[in-house]
């Protein structure tokens, strides 16, 4: 199995906490809305065959926040700050729910963020018929309950949530939590004006969701596939969010197929 | 002291029971609960109310705003304001208070207490409060700004009191570059401020730093003194030494004419008590609208929830005081000697407490519990 | 007919000089509030106030207020709070508000909560009207003008949503955002509040209004044009499946009446310094109609009228440079004794024909004496020979029109 080291690196005036691991081309993944939980399963399949970088956003995990960072087009001007840094420019990319968002308003900021780029669930397009859940007003517990379609099914839950969290686990949930209002209040998980900037983007785009997806409706697969043009989507049955948690095997072999 | 009358203007017009089916009985409880001829009379005899505790002796008249809840139909303290400054000749009218962060324009809600200030002839006490967290949800207000805004929008507001217009302001989350209302305040250089809190350090600091009265709401006696203590630190730290102007305190009360008669009826205050104040913490305080520290130093004290005790804990321990004249005026006394204060604001209509009763308990109050308390 | 009374409740304890020695020379926005007395504000309110509650008493059907910023020709910067109190203190007539400038609100669901609960204390007299503001109001509150009227109309959008659809539900606009509408308050009027639209002929306002059944009042426009704007309206409504009347129209206009025609002549004059302020200085044109606040609808109908109100001389907001007698002679203004004025209105109203009249009774440097004595002469002898020449012209107001009153939106 691959090995994945944590490191800190200073980007933008902050230090930027990144788990890095594998080997061949570099794999950027941008995590959700809530919080880096590090190389997961899916995270270390990918990591066969690409060097994966997760960083934790900034004000998220041991990442800074630079004073700026206040709205997820500021975290896009961030990350473009962090690929040119680093040398992560034209890279393939992963971006899952609101970490999805941000994928897209990186692509729309320019041509050179990613080489290919795959949208998980991504929040950012506001759905025609059915509402992004306000996972703000009900408690952590219930937003778990809604992420995943069935629990049975997640090989990971026991390292997930078997124990109970610990004080400082549980002050971590509460920062990041908090990082995730700030930068997704109003308007609520979308931009408005993002579709019609998507208009530029002419990377190989492949929108990925889970069929039960009770936070994002899967709708809105279809509506980021009608503004990036062709881009191609695939639906995970019998699964929620979060597809690479809950199905990795199958999440992992849509990914390995696009990139 | 100066001793205020105070409701929440409660609607509770429907079986209390209603509120099991849904996450509160604040915010998402639907309103289709609410029947606008019932209110209208509500709204009208609490304003008689208030009319009839000015002309029974009370120093002043307190009023206070929430959003999406029965527990207090007035939306808008200005509003009501603005009636009591006509309807109304002497009393002080305090306004505990304005939410600023949920205000989007600071120089509109200073223009707006300037009217009562003017229409009123100078009688108003403009309280600023931070809202609690189900006011951050009604007016869609990021909470994690909720203390920068407090701030930025208080000293935008005491800008535009005291500073000639037009000026120009550009701070973080008001913007303006023609602040210039033709409304001033008739209070020079402004209004007293007066603050709230249950217990939140950085509150107490910055009301202290400025000099404005604090006013604990509903804590234990030990609570309020140590918060009151603190006060005086940042007071001395400040080199100057604050006078019992500088602190008020809030509880409900309710006197009628034996202890017997008052247990009874004030048992209508138990409505206030329950179902209002229940709710999930993310409605009461999401995420990012405590600090760390604030939350820290609630969690320390672990406090039972006002919802969790009964009528005669809640009396015990100074949470509502009901009596005859002579039990209530002891009771007053005791907390005005322990915690010197300046002002004493009491909830005196509550719950479902009815029209008879409150009418009949502010009478007391100004004929017996009120002079008394003045000596 | 239904007749209501207005005043812009002025400050003019100010002088030209103060005026010209201002940025701009404008009386507007940037007029410093130092040159504001609270005292005399103190005196001026309770007076405006108590005129008000008389008004209730010489039989008035409606007390209307308006709203304007940083401004001494208007006091009424928060007129929510005036009608409240008017709630609370009159009885009978309905209180108009004409009108809340919607695109200043950055919180539609507060205003909404806000007429609620005036509608609430007045037991259900409130008329809620409402306003694009004039460019002074975008500038004094800094909201891009350039969003007015889409501000206007998602704003109206969310109030009457709030007051006419149970909560809570989300609402995710172009300028509005919220994930739990449910103010516990609703108003008592059901389906809510009748709304009233004033202007001064905007030809999208009056398609707007007229697709929606709202009443529109004229305010002070020059009678031919008037006819031409009624006719936009007129049509839009015909093609929404019904035909306007009296019920739909109101007009705005001064009135003012004195024992006799000398003493009227002399004390209307007060009315010179009324909304354009001591000095009579034109304000800047980007004060009052900034970059981006104008429509800029190449409609040619709209073009022809849109010329119309600029060529008009007597044209509202300023009735800047005519002179006193040549305004008379017009009969832009109607001031005299109660013969006098029953006379000219009857004229005015034949021509007219609106169901709605807003009687602009005192404004400017007219005394509180001089007003008092106005409002009972029209108590006496003006408001019953209207109600009479109403009745003889059939002007319908939105209150006796029977079906469908005027200002619900179906919902």
């Amino acid at each position: 199995m691959p090995n994945f080291t944590e490191e800190t690196i200073s980007v933008a005036g902050g230090n930027l906490q990144v788990y890095k691991g594998g080997s061949g081309d570099p794999l950027l993944v941008l995590h959700g809305a809530g919080g880096n939980a590090g190389p997961r399963r899916y995270a270390q399949a990918l990591a066969e065959k690409f060097t994966v970088y997760l960083p934790s956003h900034p004000g998220y995990g041991k990442s800074d926040r630079p004073g700026w960072v206040e709205t997820m087009q500021d975290l896009a001007c961030f990350y473009t700050w962090y690929q040119e840094q680093e040398g992560l420019e034209n890279v393939r990319a992963i971006g899952f729910s609101m970490g999805g968002w941000l994928a897209a308003e990186m692509l729309s900021m320019t041509g050179h963020a990613f080489s290919k780029v795959m949208l998980v669930g991504a929040a950012g397009v506001k759905p025609n018929d059915g509402e992004i859940t306000d996972i703000f007003i009900i408690s952590p517990a219930q937003v778990r309950d809604l992420v995943y379609h069935d629990p049975s099914q997640v090989p990971e839950w026991d390292e997930l949530f078997g124990t109970d969290p610990t004080p400082e686990q549980a002050q971590q949930a509460e920062a990041d939590r908090e990082m995730a209002i700030r930068l997704t209040w109003r308007p609520y998980m979308h931009n408005p004006r993002l579709p019609a900037k998507l208009g530029r983007v002419n990377v190989p785009t492949h929108i990925l969701w889970g069929e039960n997806d009770n936070l994002v409706p899967v709708e809105c697969a279809g509506l980021y596939q009608q503004a990036i043009a062709g881009s191609q989507v695939t639906v995970i049955s019998n699964c929620g969010h979060s597809p690479q948690i809950e199905k990795p095997d199958d999440f992992v072999q849509a990914a390995l197929a696009f990139l | 002291m100066d001793v205020f009358y105070f409701t929440e203007m409660p609607y509770a017009e429907f079986p209390e029971s209603e509120a099991e089916k849904f996450p509160s009985m604040r915010l998402t409880f639907p309103n289709t609960y609410f029947d606008p001829d019932t209110a209208s009379g509500l709204m009208n005899r609490y304003l008689d109310e208030y009319q009839y505790a000015e002309e029974m002796g009370f120093d002043g008249l307190m009023i206070n705003e929430h959003h999406n809840t029965p527990s207090c139909m007035d939306v808008e303290v200005n509003i009501t304001g603005g009636i009591l400054a006509r309807i109304t000749n002497r009393a002080k009218i305090l306004m505990l208070g304005n939410m600023l962060p949920t205000s989007d324009n600071p120089v509109r809600l200073a223009e707006e207490i300037a009217l009562l200030d003017v229409i009123s002839g100078g009688r108003i006490i403009s309280g600023f409060v931070r809202g609690i967290g189900i006011e951050s949800w009604a007016n869609n207000t990021n909470p994690i700004h909720n203390r920068e805004r407090f701030e930025e929008c208080h000293d935008l507001v005491v800008k535009t009191w005291t500073t000639p217009g037009p000026f120009r302001w550009e701070g973080n989350h008001y913007h303006y570059r023609a602040v210039n209302p033709w409304m001033l305040p008739v209070q020079k250089p402004h209004p007293p401020v007066w603050v709230p809190g249950t217990g939140s350090p950085e509150t107490v600091e910055w009301t202290a730093r400025h000099r404005y009265t604090y006013a604990a709401f509903l804590t234990p006696l030990e609570v309020a003194k140590n918060l009151f203590a603190r006060y005086r630190e940042y007071a001395a730290s400040d080199g100057w030494e604050p006078g019992p102007e500088k602190f008020a305190f809030m509880i409900c009360a309710h006197v009628n004419d034996t202890d017997e008669k008052a247990q009874e009826s004030g048992k209508a205050f138990l409505w206030r008590m329950n179902y209002p104040l229940r709710g999930p913490r993310e409605y009461w305080s999401p995420p990012g609208y405590t600090s760390r520290a604030g939350a820290a130093a609630v969690a320390a004290r672990r406090p039972t929830p006002l919802h969790e005790m009964t009528y005669q804990e809640l009396q015990d321990r100074y949470h509502l005081v009901v009596g005859s004249p002579d039990t209530v005026i002891k009771k007053l006394r005791h907390i005005r000697d322990e915690l010197g204060i300046g002002s004493l604001l009491l909830e005196a209509q509550g719950g479902q407490l009815s029209h008879a009763d409150t009418m009949r308990s502010i009478e007391l109050f100004g004929k017996e519990v009120i002079p008394a308390l003045k000596d | 007919m239904f007749l209501m009374r207005f005043t812009e409740r002025a400050y003019v304890n100010y002088t030209e000089e103060d005026v010209r020695n201002s940025p701009n020379e404008a009386v507007r926005l940037t007029f410093s509030n130092s040159n504001f007395n609270p005292e005399e504000g103190h005196y001026l309110y309770n007076m405006y106030l108590d005129e008000y509650e008389y008004s209730e008493e010489v039989g008035f059907d409606g007390l209307m207020l308006n709203e304007h910023h940083n401004t001494p020709t208007c006091l009424g910067a928060t007129m929510n709070l005036e009608a409240a109190i008017l709630a609370r203190n009159t009885k009978k007539p309905k209180i108009v508000l004409l009108g809340n400038p919607l695109p200043i609100f950055d919180n539609p669901i507060r205003l909404a909560e806000e007429l609620a609960e005036i509608d609430m204390i007045s037991g259900g007299r409130l008329v809620s009207g409402f306003v694009r503001g004039t460019g002074v109001e975008s500038l004094a509150t800094n909201t891009n003008p350039l969003h007015n009227r889409a501000r206007f109309e998602e704003a109206h959008d969310l109030v009457i949503k709030t007051w006419t659809t149970p909560g809570p539900f989300r609402w995710e606009g172009d300028h509005y955002h919220f994930r739990v509408v449910n103010p516990f308050q609703t108003p008592l009027q059901k389906p809510h509040p009748p709304v009233w639209i004033p202007g001064t002929g905007s030809p999208e306002t009056l398609v707007w209004c007229a697709e929606r059944n709202y009443p529109y009042i004229f305010l002070e426009t020059d009678p031919q044009g008037t006819q031409d704007m009624k006719s936009i309206y007129t049509e839009a409504a015909r093609e929404h499946g019904y035909e306007p009347g009296p019920e739909n129209f109101g007009y705005l206009v001064r009135i003012h009446v004195q024992d006799t025609d000398e003493k009227a002549y002399d004390v209307g004059k007060g009315y010179m310094v009324g909304n354009i302020g001591v000095g009579r200085i034109p304000l800047p044109r980007d004060y009052a109609s900034p970059v981006g606040y104008g429509s800029r609808s190449d409609d040619p109908r709209f073009l022809r009228l849109r010329e119309q109100i600029r060529s008009d001389p007597f044209r509202v907001g300023g009735l800047d440079s005519a002179h006193y007698d040549e305004i008379l002679d017009s009969k832009r203004w109607i001031i005299g004794s109660p013969d006098t004025v029953i006379s000219q209105l009857r004229e005015v109203l034949s021509y007219m024909r609106p169901g709605i009249l807003a009687v602009w009774t005192n404004d400017g440097s007219i005394s509180h004496e001089d007003t008092m004595r106005c409002l009972e002469l029209m108590g006496q002898e003006v408001l019953p020979a209207l109600r009479e020449i109403g009745e003889e012209l059939e002007l319908t107001d939105p209150f006796q029109k029977e079906g469908v009153m005027p200002g619900l939106t179906t919902v």
